[in-house]
């Protein structure tokens, strides 16, 4: 199946779970612990997918306002805006892509915050908008590194989800199932993290801005055969588009991207580096999602230490080394930080990490936007700043 | 054989600048105008100007289909440098001042440029004969012409008359704000409670001093500034002296045009 037939079927397979009582959907943030979730039958729905496309459809100019009007502070997520914006509207980009009037009514909403506190506002939102239960998995933050303890933290509250979720669907978690679903998040983790790494090539084969367009699968169906397949294809292919392609390089500047990307601007922005023959290949958003710690032998302990993992769980001593292992890895010329001005924890130049790499030699742009409001981001003055990086770099 | 001529222009937010120079890059002349639309058109104008020994269209100029003369040269720089489509060369503003102060301060290897324009502000950081870093303002105009341009206009004084009357200020008062429209209220509530205009206009240049140093550190050393600003408000120079005492300042010559005559540089 290709990109669009996998995302098709996937929202087709909610929209009439939601309509099946005899099938159930949960809510999940994007790196939550949808592995539990599908071992328990549940159909998952992630609204940070939801809001993204809201962002790339440029769809939120009436969301957003509509969120803020309702007392949501502009300075907040504008997923978190762009979405329930979108609900008050009565409004999804499903409706125009495959006929969906609706994003399904969720039976429970389990949340995460190893990314930010906002998605727990949000999933509260709508679970009191739907009257569903709700439950919260608080992990501690901004780790130095991960300790036996918080491993233990996060397995605990795991199992407390398992408990309120056998009681919500008067049935018990199946171990075979759950192993079952870790496997298939690690094999298809597994599989996007050689499909990223593909990007060590020079010409790098495909950039970040075709990433983001195919990281749907591994957002939205970890824990299943789809993921895996659709990433096994994918890497056959671009390692066959690498063995036709000839010896001509026309790639002058590999490029680093930190930050959130600017989900309306992805084919201006594209352009803009095509044009300069500049290749984003390699970012911390594509990154987010390899989950190398998954172990079906080891599931709920496992999924806790891959989910303490992830870079934006972590401090800024980590981020730093992290980011300088890829520039290294990937032979990076430089960094372009988005500075995400309603995300500033998928943001990293707040705390002078940009003048602290810089010190060790790499040098880099700040680019002002959002994720989702574009009413922060200046298409002139990112052009310009990017432009003048790069004349830096020749 | 003719000579060749060598073209910069810098389309700016609030003026279109066109310095023409030799390929040894000596400046032949210079011109320039207000940003007016069509840009095109008023480029043209400027190019065509009795300012300049010569047109570099071969052929009357037409909107869609210019002809460059083949011993003419051009390089455009600014927000606007997108928009012209015979050129020769492309380059954004932070190369090009850097480029046009560097052939003016050619011994100078380590210093920190401060281009001051009509919407944003810059400070470029220069090692080695080459550009270390540049930082640029914020979204905001504050620190800016246009924010010079706006205070100006709700007092509804003269730009020109800004120096003097900022000369005769006998108080110190202070902006807070990084907003331009936040500065304009704070200003009318300061007007209203009678203060002298002489003391705003000091406010207002150690507001755009402020704002402008805020954007970044700048280590000692020299410091050279360039852009519009500087040029019609020299005074300027005395404020971010008081703020970079352990600096040496200096105001390049035609500041305006620094941006132009890079462009220009660019080509040879």
């Amino acid at each position: 199946m290709d990109m669009k037939e996998v995302m098709k079927n996937h929202f087709l397979s909610l929209d009439e779970a939601s309509r099946n009582p005899d099938r159930k959907v949960a809510w999940c943030t994007s790196v939550g612990p949808a592995e539990i979730l599908r071992a328990m039958d549940f159909e998952v729905y992630f609204p940070e997918n939801h809001g993204a496309l809201l962002g790339a459809t440029r769809t939120t100019e009436k969301t957003i306002p509509l969120a803020d009007s309702r007392g949501y502070s502009q300075d907040i997520c504008s997923y978190l805006r762009s979405d329930i914006g979108a609900y008050l509207q009565g409004f999804t980009p499903l409706e125009r892509a495959y006929g969906i009037k609706s994003v399904p009514k969720p039976d429970v909403l389990v949340y995460c915050t190893n990314q930010c506190k906002d998605v727990m506002h949000w999933f509260e939102f709508f679970s009191r908008q739907y009257q569903a239960p709700i439950f919260g998995i608080h992990p501690p933050t901004n780790l130095p590194e991960i300790q036996q303890s918080h491993i233990r933290d996060v397995t605990d509250q795991y199992k407390e989800l398992i408990l309120f979720l056998e009681e919500i669907t008067h049935s018990k978690i199946k171990p075979d199932r759950l192993a079952q679903a870790v496997k298939l998040s690690k094999e298809a983790t597994d599989l996007w993290a050689d499909v990223l790494g593909l990007c060590r090539n020079s010409p790098s084969p495909f950039d970040f801005f075709d990433a983001t367009i195919s990281m749907g699968p591994i957002v939205v169906l970890r824990g299943t055969e789809i993921a895996k397949d659709f990433y096994q294809k994918l890497y056959s292919e671009i390692t066959a588009q690498i063995a036709r392609q000839g010896s001509d390089n026309q790639e002058r500047f590999r490029l680093y991207w930190d930050g959130m990307p600017v989900w309306g601007r992805l084919r201006s922005l594209s352009g803009l580096f095509d044009n300069h023959h500049a290749s984003i290949v390699a970012s911390t958003y594509c990154n987010s999602w390899i989950f190398s710690d998954f172990n079906p032998e080891k599931p709920l302990e496992s999924m806790a230490l891959a989910y303490l993992k992830i870079f934006i769980n972590r401090n800024d001593h980590y981020k730093e080394e992290y980011i300088l292992n890829i520039i290294e890895e990937f032979n990076i010329d430089g960094v372009v930080f988005h500075n995400a001005k309603t995300c500033p924890n998928n943001t990293n130049i707040h705390y002078n990490l940009p003048n602290r790499l810089r010190s060790k030699g790499i040098k880099s742009v700040v680019i002002d936007g959002d994720l989702n409001d574009l009413r922060c981001f200046s298409d002139e003055q990112s052009a310009n700043r990017i432009e003048a990086f790069l004349e830096i770099l020749e | 054989m003719s000579d060749d001529y060598y073209w910069g222009i810098d389309l700016g937010s609030s003026a279109i600048k066109v310095v023409l120079i030799t390929s040894k890059g000596e400046i032949i002349n210079k011109s320039k105008g207000k940003t007016l639309f069509p840009l095109i058109k008023q480029v043209r104008n400027l190019l065509n100007s009795s300012d300049f020994p010569e047109s570099p269209f071969s052929e009357p100029a037409s909107d869609t289909d210019e002809q460059i003369k083949i011993n003419h040269f051009i390089a455009s720089t600014g927000y606007g440098r997108n928009h012209i489509p015979f050129t020769h060369n492309k380059l954004t503003e932070i190369k090009a001042h850097f480029l046009g102060i560097q052939f003016l301060y050619k011994n100078e290897s380590d210093f920190s440029l401060i281009d001051i324009g009509g919407q944003d502000s810059k400070i470029i950081k220069i090692k080695d004969h080459q550009i270390l870093d540049f930082v640029i303002n914020r979204k905001c105009a504050a620190g800016t012409g246009a924010f010079l341009d706006e205070i100006c206009h709700r007092l509804d004084i003269r730009l020109k008359d800004l120096p003097s009357l900022a000369t005769k200020h006998d108080k110190k008062l202070n902006l807070g704000s990084y907003c331009t429209v936040f500065a304009v209220q704070e200003m009318i509530k300061i007007l209203v409670s009678g203060e002298k205009i002489e003391n705003l206009a000091h406010a207002l240049y150690t507001s755009i001093t402020k704002r402008v140093l805020e954007i970044t550190s700048i280590e000692s050393g020299k410091v050279i500034f360039s852009g519009g600003v500087m040029q019609h408000h020299p005074i300027l120079l005395n404020y971010f002296n008081d703020n970079l005492s352990e600096h040496e300042l200096f105001l390049a010559k035609d500041a305006q045009f620094s941006g132009a005559f890079g462009a220009a540089l660019s080509l040879t």
